[in-house]
């Protein structure tokens, strides 16, 4: 979980990097008076490499993926819940006595 | 619904709340939300909470609901005092609620006093005619004093206003086939997979009436719901495997003698009659004679 976050910021720092080396590369060019075609090959390294490493981040630190396959083991359906709302109580449950005295003291 | 993992949970809660470890609120809440109804087990590990001031004052605003859940358990289980005491307490607390007013004519229903109980009922519904829940307790009164027609009825009256409610769709399915009256059971079994699909237990049950009522265009209908049931579970419900080999050898008996061009492929049978071999010799290899002898004896 450290690790994960670590790499995430150090991700996100490396992306902010990139982007103030591109806002300097355009200064640059206002000063030189030169087209704006694309930002300059180490840039869009940073970038890339940026991106791995905050999307490494995002996968790791949330921890375990849950399933969402609805036929996979621990999702599928068991049982369909007992309506409670229609529930009966003179069935043969009541011919048995419960077998400790219970009582609500106070 | 209640899905694997919620029933490994829940077993495992109850598993340790009988043996003495703690953890029977966190059991108690559970049952709640899964509405399963464990009432013995919710009786005695909620009256071991409520009997104890400490762990009572423990649980803040949420006593009530505990004495609420207590009192039906223990209406289940037939230990009316305990119930007429959980309401006494609740009463003390909100005098004039309905909930109270509702938990009171489930204890007369209980008793088996059923005037009684309906005469609560009409009162209550006289403040509110719409009050769901009593018109559904009104239904199981008339289920549990076996006036099945009447129950019939009021479902119908109830379904009418409230055509939502897929719980009360399931009761009136469920009442239908206990007194065989297929065809209004696979109408209702269609409104729940209408509002469902994705339950596969609501396919299941559909395709069981169509193929219970017979005839071919049923049957064929049947067949399909069969897939679908094994299409959501993902191939492992055995009893649509076997279902699809029974509607295949059932629709082969009814067209024999037919032209043959409309004959479907006999390839989902022999697919369905290898996942049922496979699915035997993982978990039951000595079972598995059997099942080849049978599904030899179904005729395609």
């Amino acid at each position: 979980m450290g690790l994960g976050f670590a790499v995430g910021v150090f991700g996100v720092l490396i992306l902010a990097h990139a982007a103030y080396s591109t806002i300097q590369y355009r200064g640059l060019l206002k000063i030189m008076e030169e087209e704006f075609s694309g930002p300059p090959m180490t840039v869009v390294a940073e970038v890339l490499l940026g991106l791995g490493l905050c999307m490494w981040a995002g996968l790791t630190v949330p921890g375990k993926f849950l399933s969402i396959h609805p036929d996979s083991e621990e999702n599928r359906i068991v049982s369909l819940p007992l309506n409670v709302d229609f529930m009966i109580f003179n069935h043969r449950g009541r011919a048995f006595s419960s077998e400790i005295d219970m009582k609500l003291k106070y | 619904m209640v899905t694997k993992t919620e029933e490994t949970e829940l077993n495992r809660l109850e598993i340790q709340v009988d043996n003495g470890g703690g953890g029977a609120w966190e059991y108690l809440c559970l049952v709640r939300k899964l509405k399963v109804r464990r009432s013995d087990k919710v009786l005695k590990h909620g009256l071991s909470i409520l009997n104890d001031p400490k762990k009572r004052s423990n649980l803040g605003p949420e006593e009530w609901t505990l004495y609420e859940q207590v009192a039906v358990a223990a209406m289940d289980c037939q230990c009316l005092d305990v119930a007429k005491d959980c309401i006494k307490v609740l009463q003390k607390r909100f005098p004039e609620s309905k909930r109270v007013g509702r938990l009171e004519g489930l204890l007369l229903e209980s008793k088996g006093s059923w005037a009684e109980a309906e005469k609560a009922y009409s009162s209550l519904l006289e403040e509110n005619s719409f009050d769901q829940v009593v018109l559904k307790r009104r239904v199981a009164m008339a289920k549990a004093q076996g006036n099945m027609s009447g129950a019939i009825e009021l479902l119908n009256k109830y379904l009418e206003t409230f055509m939502a409610d897929h719980d009360a769709w399931r009761e009136l399915a469920e009442i239908y086939v206990s007194l065989q009256m297929y065809k209004q059971a696979a109408y209702c079994y269609e409104e729940l997979i209408l509002s469902q699909p994705t339950v596969p237990l609501y396919h299941l049950a559909y395709a069981e009436v169509l193929y219970t009522l017979g005839g071919l265009e049923n049957l064929q209908t049947a067949k399909k719901y069969y897939a679908s049931t094994i299409d959501l579970t993902g191939g492992k419900n055995t009893r649509a495997l076997f279902g699809i080999c029974l509607c295949t050898s059932a629709i082969g008996q009814l067209t024999k003698g037919r032209n043959k061009e409309e004959k479907e492929s006999p390839e989902l049978h022999s697919l369905a009659a290898t996942a049922l071999e496979k699915i035997y010799k993982q978990r039951a290899p000595t079972k598995l004679p059997l099942l080849n002898s049978a599904l030899k004896g179904l005729k395609i």
